[in-house]
């Protein structure tokens, strides 16, 4: 078990702390807390954990703080714990590195979902990363341009296929609509969220069975888009 | 101005003066017509005159000069002073008596008349500056009326209100800054318990009559009597707004610790059940125990969420974050997830693609439809059809969400969307009673209109949401539609 891989809960509320912990380490995680930001930092520095589990609402420093700082140095992954109705908070953190967030109350499931992405993740950041990546009935070959629903070819617009491109290449993650937009339609567009909005809902008529219940482009209300591939 | 007084003062001796020499110039030429005692009467006319005009000062010497000029001229032995005939001792004295006694009696008429004139005026002025203050509440239009009067009766060179409380602040008339020295006048703003400010004129005269000292410190009474009824109408309607707010509270606490109480037991007693190993490891109950307490734990969320939101309205805090939003898909994306909750109802839905885009909070809206379709579920019988709707309406988006339940009596329509109103017995139907104010609240967040109304056999609720966002309308979008 020594090289279980390593997660630091940053949280102040002993209650999830113990949640947490007992769940993680169940599946086989080791588990270090801290209950404030300073802690966190050190307990970061001298672990060197895998995962960071960072709550936005810490009594002694703005978690967003925390993530900027984390990012000075490490690119470990940092999943974001928040109430509710944060959104902007959310977001800023999201925009200051952290790689993905999960609302309070959350599912144990939720919650293990975000772990395996972040540890592919930073996997995927070291070695090779996967050009052929499948969701349900579709295959996107990243290398050769190529979007297939079972065996059919679907042909897809120059954005369009910038974009699924984009998601698809860091699929499980969350990104901001403005992560969004900077990267696929540049800088200059980064405030036009509804450009994300019209060409979302081109794709997914293309690609989802069902576009008003989308199970593969996911909207994270307020934050951005999610795209879910198989793992 | 002192300076001007006495001139004015000297000026009304000298025509005095000059009436009377004029006069007895014009005596001397017909004394060979007049009797002396016509003379002396007639000599009485111009002494009324002169006391009515200038006062008893002039009036006094003028009869003190009219009584020599008699003498000299009228009286034998003529151009002395001296009198010969005793007839003539008794008239000058006589004489000297009744032109005394007239200026007198007129000029403390006039005295006193000038005194009422002015008695009269300060009663004017004060009556006008009560008028004026009444049945205001507001300090600032206080200070405005109280220092526009005190300019008006003082004509000084600038007045300064400066009033103190808890948002102390200055007034001052002309609208340029007052001058640099000291005011010449300070009269404080005094109160029954405190001093509420006080007033400060700048009058260039170096001296302001103590008539006008007494009328500004009426005055200032006056606007303390003004200001203090404000702020204890102020007061009064705090006193209200907390009474109100804490009765809602305790409608509030009341609804909540119900509410709140039926998913935690089911939670409570789910759990205990499943710690205490009543229930057998593979027992059908085991699955959905647990899916009750996640179920439950949901529900609790959703209760807590919604108290947050209507605190939030409460304060203004709920500011939408307005975006240009594609209004079918979040009208797909509420009703894709409350496809459980609906299952015994027909949704129909009616939101055409090529809607323009609307500015709206993408979270907030779900929140809206979430609100609407839920109450209808909630109300509509199994089996009955839920419709929503949206179309373009001169400039604005009309969304309608109708349903086939009970009706509501009219003069309750408006009032559901109060907070805490329900129609129904709050242990009938489930709720906090919130969803609906969240709704009027969002929507009113986003200069739209929320209303609901009956239709022929159900229940409609329709809001409005403006087309056009800071002054611009819906982004038509640059689309590629060329196929790599």
């Amino acid at each position: 078990m020594s090289n279980a891989p390593h997660i630091l809960v940053i949280d102040d509320e002993p209650q999830i702390q113990r949640a947490i912990r007992t769940i993680l380490t169940e599946k086989g995680f080791k588990v270090t807390t801290a209950s404030r930001g300073e802690e966190g930092l050190t307990l970061a520095a001298t672990n060197k954990p895998d995962i960071v589990i960072l709550d936005l609402g810490l009594p002694d420093m703005d978690g967003v703080e925390v993530c900027t700082r984390l990012r000075e140095w490490t690119q470990c992954p940092i999943i974001i714990l928040s109430v509710r109705d944060s959104e902007q908070d959310k977001v800023a953190a999201l925009d200051k590195g952290a790689d993905d967030y999960l609302t309070k109350p959350f599912g144990i499931e939720e919650l293990l979902a975000r772990v395996r992405v972040a540890l592919r993740h930073s996997t995927s950041r070291q070695g090779a990363q996967s050009k052929v990546i499948k969701a349900g009935p579709l295959t996107i070959d990243l290398a050769w341009h190529i979007i297939k629903r079972g065996d059919e070819e679907i042909k897809l617009t120059g954005t369009e296929h910038k974009l699924l491109s984009y998601l698809a290449a860091n699929h499980g993650r969350v990104l901001t609509h403005q992560n969004i937009l900077t990267q696929v339609w540049g800088p200059a567009d980064a405030d036009h969220t509804e450009y994300l909005r019209v060409y979302m809902r081109q794709l997914r008529k293309k690609l989802e069975a069902d576009p008003e219940h989308p199970q593969y482009i996911l909207t994270e209300p307020g934050i951005g888009y999610r795209f879910i591939a198989d793992e | 101005m002192r300076r001007s007084i006495f001139i004015s003062y000297f000026w009304n001796y000298i025509i005095a003066l000059g009436l009377i020499a004029f006069i007895t110039a014009l005596f001397f030429v017909l004394r060979d017509m007049l009797d002396t005692t016509l003379i002396a009467l007639l000599y009485l006319i111009p002494l009324g005159l002169i006391t009515a005009l200038w006062g008893l000062g002039p009036g006094i010497t003028s009869a003190v000069s009219t009584f020599l000029a008699f003498n000299y001229f009228f009286i034998p032995p003529f151009y002395t002073f001296t009198v010969h005939h005793p007839t003539d001792v008794v008239i000058l004295v006589v004489f000297l008596i009744v032109a005394i006694v007239i200026s007198q009696l007129v000029g403390r008429m006039q005295t006193s008349l000038a005194a009422a004139t002015a008695r009269e005026r300060e009663a004017t002025q004060l009556y006008e500056l009560s008028a004026a203050l009444a049945g205001l509440h507001d300090d600032h239009t206080i200070a405005q009326i109280l220092a526009k009067q005190i300019q008006d009766v003082s004509h000084g060179e600038a007045v300064e209100l400066n009033i103190t409380g808890t948002q102390p602040f200055a007034f001052h008339l002309p609208n340029i800054t007052p001058p640099t020295r000291s005011p010449e006048v300070i009269v404080p703003i005094q109160a029954a318990r405190e001093v509420l400010g006080e007033i400060r004129l700048w009058k260039a005269a170096p001296e302001i009559l103590s008539g006008e000292k007494r009328l500004l410190q009426t005055f200032a009474s006056q606007g303390a009597l003004a200001l203090e009824r404000a702020r204890l109408v102020q007061a009064e309607s705090r006193a209200q707004v907390l009474e109100e707010s804490d009765h809602l509270k305790s409608i509030l606490l009341s609804s909540v610790s119900h509410e709140l109480r039926t998913p935690l037991s089911t939670i409570k007693a789910a759990a205990s059940s499943l710690r205490g190993n009543e229930v057998s490891w593979d027992s059908a109950a085991r699955p959905e125990l647990i899916a009750a307490i996640d179920d439950e734990a949901d529900h609790l969320n959703m209760l807590v969420g919604n108290l947050l939101d209507m605190s939030r309205i409460e304060s203004g805090a709920l500011k939408p974050k307005r975006e240009w939003n594609i209004l079918p898909e979040i009208v797909g994306s509420v009703l894709a997830r409350m496809r459980h909750l609906a299952s015994e109802h027909q949704i129909e839905v009616d939101v055409p693609e090529n809607l323009p885009l609307v500015s709206v909070d993408y979270v907030q809206m779900q929140q809206v439809f979430t609100n609407l379709v839920s109450n209808s579920v909630k109300y509509a019988p199994e089996k009955t059809v839920i419709h929503v709707c949206a179309f373009v309406e001169d400039k604005s988006i009309h969304v309608l969400i109708s349903n086939q339940g009970p009706q509501v009596p009219p003069e309750h329509l408006e009032r559901i969307f109060d907070k805490f109103y329900r129609i129904t017995a709050a242990d009938r139907v489930t709720g906090t009673g919130l969803g609906l104010s969240i709704c009027k609240g969002i929507i009113e967040g986003h200069g739209g209109r929320i209303w609901a109304e009956n239709i022929p056999d159900g229940l409609a609720f329709n809001f409005t949401l403006p087309l056009i966002w800071e002054g611009a309308p819906p982004p038509q979008l640059p689309i590629d539609t060329e196929i790599e």
